[in-house]
């Protein structure tokens, strides 16, 4: 079997409220933390989904819309950047599994 | 709902079912709150729900034509990986083919969601038929606190009150902290990232490809080359037509390490013990879940305070000592023993911690206590690098020398074996090992 691309994999996930073009963020990334005093920018790496994410000036950036809920950012992060919240159900993004 | 209930249960995953259905038989008011779309849809396990509770909730589960569970543990292989080999303890009976079963495959977001239809049948048999609910779609966002004592809960502009409330929020239990049962940051060092990819096959080819019959299954553990170096170890469990197959990786070590989940996940699927049992297979759901590994040092404070009860991963209730990854299970006996406790606290009137810590004493008496201080050094041991790394690579040498068949003089077994032993680590090393074992298993 050929492995599947994150994207790929991440496109097989149901997502809520995808109809709306707005959505409350459910993580909120003080980004500044990580571009200036984090020592490893870890949750480039370690998040399942990809949604921390290192552009070409090594300057951290973050997406909540593919955020799987796992909460890996949440443990990883020892900088305290990471103010991690579950999705809201109304305005938020998140997900509804169909196997789980 | 403006009235008051005796008790509020956060979340609709397996403790929060087993404390609901427990507190419906004992014709109790409460509101069960799930956030998800219905009760599972936020769920995500391996997994197995090992031992034999579910019976007592849902008695003659098995007699369901569809219930929601999808196959019964009768095989278990736990498999020791290099890149290029495994070696597997194999071990299937017709002993675990009989009812109640010691272990169930579930897929959460049915199982979930099942059990929670039984739970409203309960609900609509007891006396608050009318007046016990199981509310979706609502996030709590904090545990109300009068005088340190729990009142009920807010979710945006609304309230609602209850004697007691039992915290079954799931791993990431913000409101355990929110109450101050656990310290508002939880480092990562006891915390593993589980991933899985659910692989969909013809329902007769994966019966064939894993000899099963009817409904029974198999559960295939793994540690080695399957984590690419990385602190943890890999599963595969079969479902009806589907398999769950994936990784429990720590998440110290790939901070340390900078390696990517998904990357590693890659890597385990091309392993070729693996690679040729997936080969036909459609991946239709990726998903990840935070699990703590079973170190008791990252457990909350305490299993309750005034108003209070912490059931299942809320409070961190999980363990892998080498033989299963258990922890569906421990939800539901903790969800069990804490809608016991509530109903102890209503007959006496008092819901108080000189009640609820009633709770603890049962909790400490059950195997979920005693498993887990009993394992603490079995958990420690699986998370060496001598477990991880030294003896899968000893005993897949081992296992390539004594299998291969050359037209040569054989060499005797304990040849071979010495050999693997100084290549890979040391007698010593293992003598220490065996030693631990011995006395942590």
């Amino acid at each position: 079997m050929k492995n599947l691309k994150l994207t790929e994999r991440l496109g097989l996930v149901s997502y809520r409220n995808q109809s709306k073009s707005e959505i409350k963020p459910h993580i909120v990334v003080d980004t500044d933390v990580c571009n200036s005093t984090c020592p490893h920018k870890c949750t480039t790496w370690v998040c399942p989904a990809n949604c921390y994410t290192m552009d070409d000036n090594d300057q951290v950036h973050f997406q909540v819309e593919d955020c799987i809920e796992c909460g890996t950012c949440m443990y990883a992060c020892d900088q305290g950047a990471v103010d991690w919240n579950f999705p809201d159900p109304e305005i938020g993004r998140g997900v509804t599994w169909n196997f789980g | 709902m403006d009235e008051k209930f005796d008790c509020i249960v956060i979340g609709g995953g397996v403790a929060g079912l087993a404390a609901a259905m427990t507190l419906a038989r004992n014709n109790m008011k409460f509101l069960l709150i799930e956030r998800g779309e219905f009760a599972g849809s936020k769920n995500v396990s391996g997994g197995v729900l090992w031992g034999s509770d579910l019976a007592k909730l849902v008695p003659n589960y098995w007699e369901e034509e569809d219930g929601g569970w999808e196959r019964f543990i009768n095989h278990r292989r736990l498999t020791l990986m290099d890149e290029q080999s495994a070696f597997t303890i194999d071990f299937k009976s017709s002993h675990f083919n009989e009812t109640p079963y010691t272990g169930v495959v579930v897929l959460r977001s049915k199982f979930d969601n099942w059990l929670s239809g039984k739970v409203q049948e309960a609900i609509d048999a007891s006396d608050y038929a009318m007046d016990s609910f199981i509310a979706t779609n609502i996030k709590v966002d904090e545990v109300i606190m009068e005088n340190d004592k729990a009142v009920g809960i807010r979710t945006g502009e609304d309230e609602f009150h209850a004697d007691s409330v039992i915290i079954a929020e799931g791993v990431n239990n913000l409101l355990t902290r929110q109450v101050g049962l656990q310290d508002k940051y939880v480092p990562a060092d006891h915390m593993l990232t589980g991933i899985k990819e659910i692989i969909r096959f013809d329902q007769e080819v994966l019966e064939q490809k894993f000899q099963l019959n009817g409904l029974s299954g198999m559960s295939n553990e793994f540690v080695g080359s399957a984590t690419d170096g990385v602190e943890g170890g890999g599963f595969l469990y079969t479902n009806r037509d589907t398999i769950s197959l994936g990784l429990v990786l720590s998440i110290k070590d790939m901070r340390e390490k900078k390696k990517s989940p998904h990357d590693v996940l890659n890597h385990f699927k091309t392993h070729p013990a693996i690679a040729d049992i997936i080969k036909d297979g459609e991946v239709v759901e990726y998903s990840a879940h935070v699990v703590s590994s079973g170190d008791s040092r990252v457990m909350p404070k305490e299993l309750y305070k005034d108003g209070i009860l912490l059931a299942g991963e809320s409070a961190n209730l999980l363990m892998n000592a080498g033989k299963a990854i258990q922890g569906m299970d421990y939800a539901m006996r903790s969800g069990i023993l804490a809608a016991e406790t509530i109903v102890k606290a209503k007959e006496k009137g008092d819901f108080s911690s000189a009640t609820l810590k009633e709770y603890r004493s049962a909790m400490d008496q059950s195997y979920v206590m005693k498993d887990i201080k009993g394992f603490q050094d079995a958990v420690h041991l699986l998370h060496t690098e001598t477990m991880q790394q030294k003896v899968p690579n000893l005993l897949c040498d081992f296992g390539r020398q004594f299998f291969t068949i050359k037209n040569e003089p054989t060499p005797k077994s304990k040849d071979m074996l010495k050999g693997a032993v100084k290549r890979h680590a040391s007698f010593w090393e293992l003598a220490k090992l065996g030693f631990k074992a011995g006395k942590s298993l």
